[in-house]
């Protein structure tokens, strides 16, 4: 009886895939998305300014704007990964290659660039003078519980390219669907437009209204003073009404008596939002959807990528 | 109504009976149900398949059914009603993806009919004409109308004749292939792609696919490999590849036409990962390390083996992607058109090493479709031809010798001049020469029995 000869398992072949994105780091310029994350990091901090962390309007911009630098790292580490060797993966595929190693290994390499990107970005942030506040809700340190939820955003929306570049064909059906992903996510986070009805329900599917959660939440967004309040406030001082100016009256009545601190800060609790309360439950409830959504993201492009075998010649 | 009007309809009537008429008349010239002309929706789907498209006719007639629904839609939705303006997009821009598709299969079907591709512009303006002239005028016949439908077989080739000659050969070396057919279902219709191909490769042979185009070349390299099941028995020394294919998958070696590996990898790394992928746990690291020298040597490549697959030339990547299977020392190593691409001095040095994997005991199976510069290299060669059911059928196995004999040809390209179709600028006699192999293999199992 011949001895039954064993190939290697998925473990070892997720070895040798993930030695293989190393070296396609360095030979194929992938390392460039580390750059760019730094740029896009850089152009994003620069506008939002260094409100974040001290107004509810600095840190929803703030916010939404590293949301939206994460989804947008994320999306273009992994959009062409799958779609631009797809026929090497079936090549591989054919010769006894495992298409879960394949996909765990990306899994592998991709978070390592999501970590790095998250590190680049909240240095860039910090560099640019925001100023994080000192303590955090999960861990303790703001620092690490701001960074895991922009690498779980970052990491999520990594995941969801992936899937996408597994079930389309080619780099140039990658790159044409990848602009509505990126409006569909952007727009439907809640935090650009207010959405009601059957709309806001679509939210719950996006990555960047958890991720937007997570972090206004962190970033204690219901606690802050609001200043959009006053600022329009200021803006119709003139307003009359029957000879009157009521909101002149108003405005004065608060500057005289130096009570506009406590206005602001008053203002803010009108302002403040359920989804936003910095509880240690809500923001694990944030990550734990964003983990779900990466589990799923994952699965799906290894359901996918193992039908790779029907591809047409 | 108006006069106008009652013109306009009574204009609308006629041309869609005229143009049933001559669709129904199309078909029946095709071999299809003439009364599918009647049948909005399914008429399209006819086209298609007469102009060789049949996914985009099935897309067709979905779009005229959708179409239909949001018409009828439109015609009672209130105008007022918000539904009824999204009916109205929806309509007009189904209306626009099935003007392009109907487009798309008439074009085919142009083709089909040989004819210029400006008669699109007549049928879009007024498609009764056209169809009334290809149906009924005599000058319009449609081409390639083979005198077997796809599921019929022909004459002379029953697998029982032909299994009558090798079944006899107890040899349990080399590769034993028994293909009944390779059929695919294709929108719900049965489609043949090869049918009744029986040949016994010995170990050590270097063979020759030749093939027009369609023939099933890359189908029965896919059917021998067990990556696509046929319905056969493909034995290579003495073991079902499909019952144990995943064991068999890594004793087989398939290098496709593409060089398909990561241009940007080193030449070392990527014949390494192969290794590790292909060969067994227990081949030690340093007998991979020698497999990798082994092969690269036997490839040409010593010097040659730093630096990126990218930077490589074209010859130099085929023989890395051919090294990323022989790496792995596979009994049957198939190759597609290796020489793609390679001018003829490196494609015949590319052959000379086939040659010499097949001299170390292995089965070496390579298409190529310039074979002449390297045809005396060959042990065996193997014909494929699309009969006029288009499927693809064994015209011919044997010596390029006895190949040049029985075709009455004394170069590889003509003899696959003989059996590709007049289309492809042949002879169009496949039928001829399936005929007469199968009747030669059956005299030759006959004498064998005898």
């Amino acid at each position: 009886m011949p001895k039954k000869l064993k190939y290697r398992g998925r473990i070892a072949q997720t070895g040798i895939y993930f030695g293989k994105l190393i070296r396609m780091f360095v030979y194929q310029n992938d390392w460039k998305v580390l750059p760019m994350a730094a740029l896009i990091g850089g152009l994003v901090t620069f506008a939002v300014g260094t409100n974040m962390f001290v107004t509810q309007e600095g840190t929803m911009n703030g916010c939404f704007a590293l949301t939206c630098v994460c989804v947008w790292n994320g999306c273009f580490n992994s959009i062409q990964v799958i779609c631009r060797e797809r026929p090497i993966i079936k090549r591989e595929h054919r010769s006894g290659a495992h298409i879960t190693s394949y996909i765990a290994a990306h899994m592998i390499y991709q978070m390592l660039l999501c970590i790095a990107q998250t590190a680049i970005i909240l240095t860039i942030c910090h560099f640019a003078g925001i100023k994080y506040p000192e303590t955090g809700l999960i861990s303790g340190s703001f620092i690490i519980d701001f960074g895991i939820s922009m690498f779980l955003i970052t990491y999520a929306a990594d995941m969801m390219s992936l899937a996408i570049s597994a079930v389309v064909k080619n780099t140039t059906a990658a790159m044409t669907v990848m602009p509505f992903i990126l409006m569909f996510q952007l727009i439907f986070s809640g935090g650009l437009i207010i959405l009601t009805g059957p709309a806001e329900n679509v939210t719950n599917f996006t990555i960047t209204k958890w991720g937007l959660n997570s972090l206004c939440a962190l970033g204690d967004f219901n606690s802050q003073p609001m200043v959009s309040l006053w600022n329009t406030l200021w803006q119709v001082r003139p307003y009359e009404i029957g000879g009157l100016q009521p909101v002149k009256e108003f405005t004065d009545y608060i500057r005289k008596n130096n009570m506009l601190d406590q206005f602001l800060q008053d203002s803010g609790a009108y302002g403040a939002k359920e989804a936003f309360a910095s509880t240690m439950d809500n923001v694990i409830g944030c990550w734990m959807v964003l983990i779900l959504m990466i589990i799923l993201f994952a699965l799906s492009a290894t359901i996918i990528l193992e039908f790779i075998d029907r591809d047409k010649r | 109504m108006n006069t106008l009007d009652w013109i306009y309809a009574g204009y609308e009537i006629v041309s869609a009976v005229l143009f049933t008429a001559g669709l129904w008349m199309i078909f029946r010239k095709c071999r299809r149900k003439g009364w599918h002309a009647l049948v909005p929706g399914l008429r399209y789907y006819e086209i298609g398949v007469i102009g060789g498209r049949e996914s985009d006719g099935i897309k067709a007639m979905v779009l005229d059914l959708l179409s239909a629904v949001f018409k009828t839609a439109t015609d009672y939705i209130p105008q007022e009603s918000t539904f009824y303006g999204l009916a109205m997009i929806a309509y007009l821009m189904v209306q626009t993806a099935a003007l392009v598709l109907r487009i798309r299969v008439v074009m085919g079907m142009l083709r089909t009919f040989r004819l210029k591709k400006r008669w699109i512009f007549l049928w879009i303006a007024a498609n009764w004409i056209p169809s009334l002239l290809f149906g009924f005028s005599k000058k319009y016949q449609p081409l390639d109308l083979g005198l077997y439908d796809d599921d019929e077989l022909l004459a002379g080739t029953s697998p029982a004749l032909i299994d009558g000659a090798i079944d006899d050969d107890p040899s349990d070396d080399g590769l034993v292939v028994h293909v009944q057919n390779r059929m695919i279902r294709s929108h719900g219709r049965k489609r043949y792609l090869l049918k009744d191909i029986n040949l016994t490769v010995p170990n050590g042979s270097l063979v020759l696919l030749l093939g027009g185009s369609g023939a099933g070349k890359t189908t029965l390299i896919n059917a021998i490999n067990g990556y696509e099941k046929a319905k056969a028995s493909i034995m290579l020394n003495g073991t079902d590849i499909y019952r144990n294919y995943k064991k068999m998958k890594y004793r087989i070696g398939y290098v496709p036409q593409q060089d398909l590996m990561r241009m940007n990898d080193s030449v070392m790394a990527t014949l390494n990962d192969a290794a590790l992928l292909r060969l067994p746990k227990s081949v030690s690291r340093a007998e991979r390390k020698e497999r990798l020298e082994s092969t690269v040597e036997t490839l040409g490549l010593s010097g040659r083996a730093n630096g990126l697959v990218v930077k490589k030339s074209g010859g130099q990547k085929k023989r890395i992607s051919i090294g990323m299977e022989l790496i792995a020392d596979p009994e049957l190593f198939i190759l597609d058109e290796p020489d793609s691409g390679l001018d003829g001095v490196i494609a015949r040095e590319l052959f000379e090493k086939l040659r010499l994997i097949a001299d170390s005991g292995r089965i070496v199976i390579a298409v190529t479709h310039t074979p002449d510069r390297v045809a005396d290299l060959f042990d065996k060669v193997i014909v494929l031809a699309r009969d006029s059911g288009k499927v693809g059928r064994l015209a011919f196995y044997g010596s390029p010798d006895e190949a040049r004999e029985f075709f009455e040809r004394d170069t590889m390209e003509k003899i696959v001049m003989t059996v590709n179709s007049k289309n492809e600028g042949g002879e169009g006699r496949a039928d001829e020469i399936i005929e007469k192999y199968a009747k030669l293999t059956a005299e030759r199992g006959a004498a064998a029995n005898a």
